[in-house]
């Protein structure tokens, strides 16, 4: 768990134009609440702001926001982005006691490569890319692991609830939601469906004689 | 397009600004975003999934975001102005800069990035790959 110290100031003027000039000014506007105090209007250097989360905690690093001379313990609870130009238009921090757990999402890693599934025709599909846990600031993990190469066609699903997570770290997801499937490609159920269709006509061919026709093929489906 | 409206012809709109939500990747690993407002029709949306299944030789997951749900109606060639609005013809997805138009899952970086230029190839507006890890 990375811990980093940004710099905040206050005192901004709020509304849109004030906003866009501090953000032409290189400095990105924000807000700290939580802890039973009340919300504080500030601003944070885009650049300090961007090292403060590329750690390997990513958007859950612990920041140690330091405003108007107090220092809180911080974690960002949302970023705002442009809807184009993806870059950050507003960032609000939740301060948060050292001691009590918080709900915070975990990025779901996915560890191992699905032999069994992918050498017969299938594939995976990651189904959730976060976890939702509770857990106490000092040790929310980096990312939660996820392995995936013993998955099989037959078993063909890993749930909230077979994931390890580490001590201290409670999942508030569902525990049958599912992390990762396997399942047959399309191209694959329409190869396996021609194979089947062959197989029968020869059966066919086989047990009456001439009277084995077109009706085991399996054709491309329209929606190709 | 819809298998039923309420009204069968719609006034045209305009289309300021960028697109309100749907703007990032949600559920598979790459999207398509657009960079320009435009309307795209049933005909265009389908087009770019074929193109898109077709490259990736269906192994992957294909989600189409937008849905078009707005009746475009057109007089007949030489015909005199007046006497109503002309008749619906085709239906489109109104879209703004920022959306999501589709999304893609596949395994291979390359192979993913090669069908979603074939699907941007079939669009009316500028649009771009986007993936879901982000820049700060």
């Amino acid at each position: 768990m990375s811990e980093v110290t940004l710099t905040a100031e206050t005192g901004r003027a709020l509304g849109t134009g004030p906003s866009r000039r501090v953000r032409a000014e290189g400095r990105i506007p924000g807000v700290v609440y939580g802890a039973g105090g009340a919300a504080t209007s500030l601003t944070v250097d885009r650049a300090d702001l961007r090292r403060a989360l590329t750690t390997d905690a990513g958007l859950n690093a612990l920041i140690t926001l330091q405003v108007d001379g107090e220092s809180f313990l911080t974690v960002v609870r949302e970023i705002q982005r442009h809807p184009v130009r993806r870059d950050v238009l507003h960032v609000d921090f939740l301060k948060v006691d050292p001691n009590a757990p918080i709900e915070v999402e975990v990025p779901i890693r996915l560890v191992g490569e699905a032999k069994q599934v992918t050498t017969n025709g299938g594939m995976t599909e990651q189904r959730i890319t976060v976890l939702k846990v509770l857990v106490r600031p000092d040790s929310i993990p980096d990312s939660i692991e996820c392995d995936i190469s013993a998955m099989t066609l037959e078993d063909s699903s890993i749930l909230v609830a077979d994931l390890a997570l580490p001590d201290g770290v409670e999942s508030r997801s569902p525990a049958q939601q599912a992390v990762v499937t396997a399942q047959l490609t399309r191209a694959a159920v329409t190869a396996r469906g021609e194979a089947g269709g062959e197989a029968g006509d020869e059966a066919a061919g086989e047990a009456g004689g001439d009277s084995g026709g077109d009706a085991g093929a399996g054709g491309e489906s329209s929606d190709d | 397009m819809p298998r039923k409206v309420k009204h069968r012809k719609q006034q045209r709109g305009r289309l300021k600004g960028n697109a309100k939500g749907g703007t990032s990747v949600s559920y598979g690993t790459y999207g398509i975003q657009a960079l320009e407002p435009g309307w795209i029709t049933a005909r265009q949306i389908e087009a770019a999934r074929i193109a898109m299944t077709r490259h990736i030789k269906r192994g992957g997951k294909v989600w189409i975001n937008i849905f078009p749900d707005k009746p475009v109606t057109q007089k007949p060639a030489e015909t005199r102005m007046g006497s109503g609005k002309g008749n619906p013809e085709r239906w489109v997805a109104v879209v703004k800069p920022g959306r999501i138009l589709f999304e893609l899952s596949y395994p291979d970086d390359v192979i993913a990035r090669g069908a979603l230029n074939r699907a941007i190839q079939k669009l009316p507006i500028k649009a771009r790959i986007i993936t879901r890890e982000e820049d700060i």
